[in-house]
């Protein structure tokens, strides 16, 4: 479980401060696919951000399970990272010069440490599940966008995660593409009980989102779970 | 595992990993042959000494080169073989003279007079005929590689050195010095062409017994002769090597090529390994993104520098020694002692890693954060 209590984030150009993300708690809970949507500079990247551990709050407090992570040093929020996070980009951003194999492979090669001896079979499992089977041994120059974006999941995925966090996995994709995606995040979520939190402004995700979160201008305006559509609108009382 | 990461970086940017290898090339190539010339001019310096043979050499006083000593009397020698250490001591006469070639030309020589029969000090190595013809008081030889300078003279052929009539009777194979063409004669011709006085030589060689202690012997040798004119054989080659290295510009001139080559190497390894990373942050990026710290990154950098400078060393080499080879028993002074390819392989991946630090800085300033939209 992720938890966020009143977390903020300003940034500064040296003369002037700008709040970002107004204080913001969240609880995301496994086997949930959240989706956290709104107009461009709602802060919703911002918030995947320091929930990913790669932006420090400026404000706040936040928890995965009793740990608290809030200010971690640059190398003990590296290793926490590692092995509890996993990463689906806008772009598929594999390492061209790796083969997709290697790519799924990184977070092990990546702190040095010795692959299990499983692992490579759990590679090609990975691989075979989301369609890619075949792909082991090419080069991510020779696989189409859908595909370089799943062999992404599979890289987020390889270490078992109970976090995955993905940043626009479908705005780069064809609506065939995106819809594979996201099916494919969603049965993550549910089937492997894990927190699934997608940020997305392209509307053909929310039919796919257990619970919905809608920024706007740093705040929190809508958080809606597919359970019950019971909306909350929240109001903060700094705004 | 991240040096796994690196070599497939390195294989994949063809471009920039060519770039690297050609600085790290350049450098093993062009300090290697600027060295082997420099070792090659620091053999001819102290050529006479170096294969002399003998274990210590009596000058006069205050020598700061083997090639400038002032005449000694030859009755150091005696005093000297009175010595229970002491194997053997020769005289040795050195002097300039002007060689006559065929066409009626003069060459400026070097020539070095030995005593018979021993010859002590005297040639070392034949290109054709051998030491036997040296034992004849006419007899001189002439080096294989002066021979077109000297006019092209053969083994029995007549000529004039310093206005005395000597035949050549050897050709010598690489007797090269410092000062120009080397003629090996006798100590009697090399007398009569330099005019010196009689029983005064520049230098006496003295060979010690296999059983006694050199350096004691050294010492005995200097308790009966003026202190400042007994040298160790190795002692006399080393002041000869740093009085030619320090007075003559070579040290400052090979000095700066050196330096030149270092450089040259290590911009173009900076710049090719800074681009390479430049086009690599977005994958440093995401490698932190995913749980890489600083350290995993620079380490990825490090290994790419150092596979680079591996291959560029290895080729750097083979591309030397084809050199060496090419001018081995030419003109062109070149040697490399045994202990200079490691240190220079060792320096070039050192210099590799120097040029990679830029690149380095970068890398390990990727931001994670910088991978989200």
């Amino acid at each position: 479980m992720l938890l966020l209590k009143n977390i903020a984030k300003d940034f500064s150009d040296g003369r002037e401060k700008r709040r970002v993300l107004f204080p913001t708690s969240l609880e995301c809970r496994a086997g949930e696919l959240t989706v956290l949507s709104g107009p461009s500079g709602s802060g919703k990247t911002t918030l995947l951000s320091i929930i990913g551990l790669v932006l420090t709050p400026s404000e706040g407090q936040m928890f995965i399970d009793d740990l608290e992570v809030t200010a971690l040093s640059d190398v003990e929020a590296a290793t926490i990272r590692l092995k509890r996070y996993g990463f689906v980009f806008q772009q598929a951003m594999l390492v061209e010069g790796l083969t997709i194999l290697d790519n799924v492979m990184l977070s092990f090669a990546i702190q040095g440490e010795k692959p299990p001896a499983d692992s490579f079979e759990k590679a090609s499992a990975l691989l075979k599940t989301l369609g890619l089977e075949g792909t082991a041994q090419m080069q991510p120059r020779l696989l189409s966008g859908g595909m370089k974006q799943r062999a992404s999941i599979a890289r987020a995925l390889i270490k078992d995660p109970p976090i995955l966090l993905c940043d626009e996995p479908t705005s780069a994709l064809d609506a065939e593409s995106g819809q594979v995606v996201m099916e494919t995040l969603k049965r993550i979520a549910i089937e492997e009980n894990r927190v699934v939190i997608v940020v997305s402004h392209d509307a053909r995700v929310f039919p796919f989102a257990d619970r919905l979160i809608q920024l706007e201008s740093g705040i929190i305006t809508s958080d809606t779970r597919e359970s019950n559509q019971e909306e909350k609108e929240i109001i903060h009382a700094s705004h | 595992m991240r040096s796994y990461v690196a070599l497939r970086m390195v294989l994949h940017d063809r471009s920039s990993t060519t770039g690297a290898l050609l600085g790290v090339i350049a450098i093993v190539f062009l300090v290697g042959q600027q060295l082997s010339i420099l070792f090659g001019l620091l053999n001819y310096m102290s050529v006479l000494v170096d294969h002399s043979g003998a274990d210590a050499w009596i000058t006069s006083e205050n020598v700061r080169n083997s090639d400038a000593s002032g005449l000694i009397s030859g009755r150091y020698a005696d005093r000297v073989m009175g010595l229970d250490d002491v194997e053997w001591a020769e005289p040795m006469l050195i002097s300039n003279g002007l060689f006559r070639t065929k066409d009626g030309s003069y060459e400026s020589v070097r020539v070095v007079g030995t005593k018979r029969p021993r010859l002590a000090g005297g040639a070392w190595e034949f290109f054709a005929a051998d030491q036997d013809a040296m034992l004849d008081r006419e007899s001189v030889t002439v080096d294989r590689l002066d021979l077109e300078k000297l006019g092209n003279p053969r083994v029995g052929d007549i000529t004039e050195i310093g206005g005395q009539q000597v035949r050549i009777g050897a050709i010598t194979n690489g007797a090269r010095g410092f000062q120009g063409t080397l003629v090996f004669a006798s100590l009697d011709k090399v007398s009569d062409i330099a005019r010196t006085p009689p029983g005064r030589y520049s230098a006496i060689l003295v060979r010690f017994k296999e059983s006694a202690d050199k350096q004691a012997a050294l010492e005995r040798l200097r308790a009966i002769l003026p202190e400042r004119s007994v040298h160790s054989a190795a002692g006399l080659s080393n002041l000869t090597r740093t009085y030619y290295f320090t007075t003559t510009g070579i040290g400052g001139s090979f000095g700066f090529s050196t330096v030149i080559a270092v450089l040259i190497g290590v911009v173009i390894i900076s710049l090719t390994m800074y681009t390479s990373v430049l086009g690599r942050v977005k994958d440093f990026a995401v490698m932190r993104a995913i749980g890489a710290r600083k350290l995993d990154i620079a380490l990825v950098v490090i290994s790419e520098a150092m596979i680079i400078a591996g291959i560029g060393v290895f080729i750097g080499f083979v591309l030397l020694s084809v050199l060496l080879n090419a001018t081995n028993g030419s003109s062109i002074p070149s040697f490399l002692p045994s202990e200079v390819p490691a240190l220079l392989a060792i320096g070039t991946i050192l210099i590799s890693l120097m040029g990679s630090l830029i690149a380095l800085r970068v890398a390990v300033k990727a931001e994670p954060a910088s991978v989200f939209h």
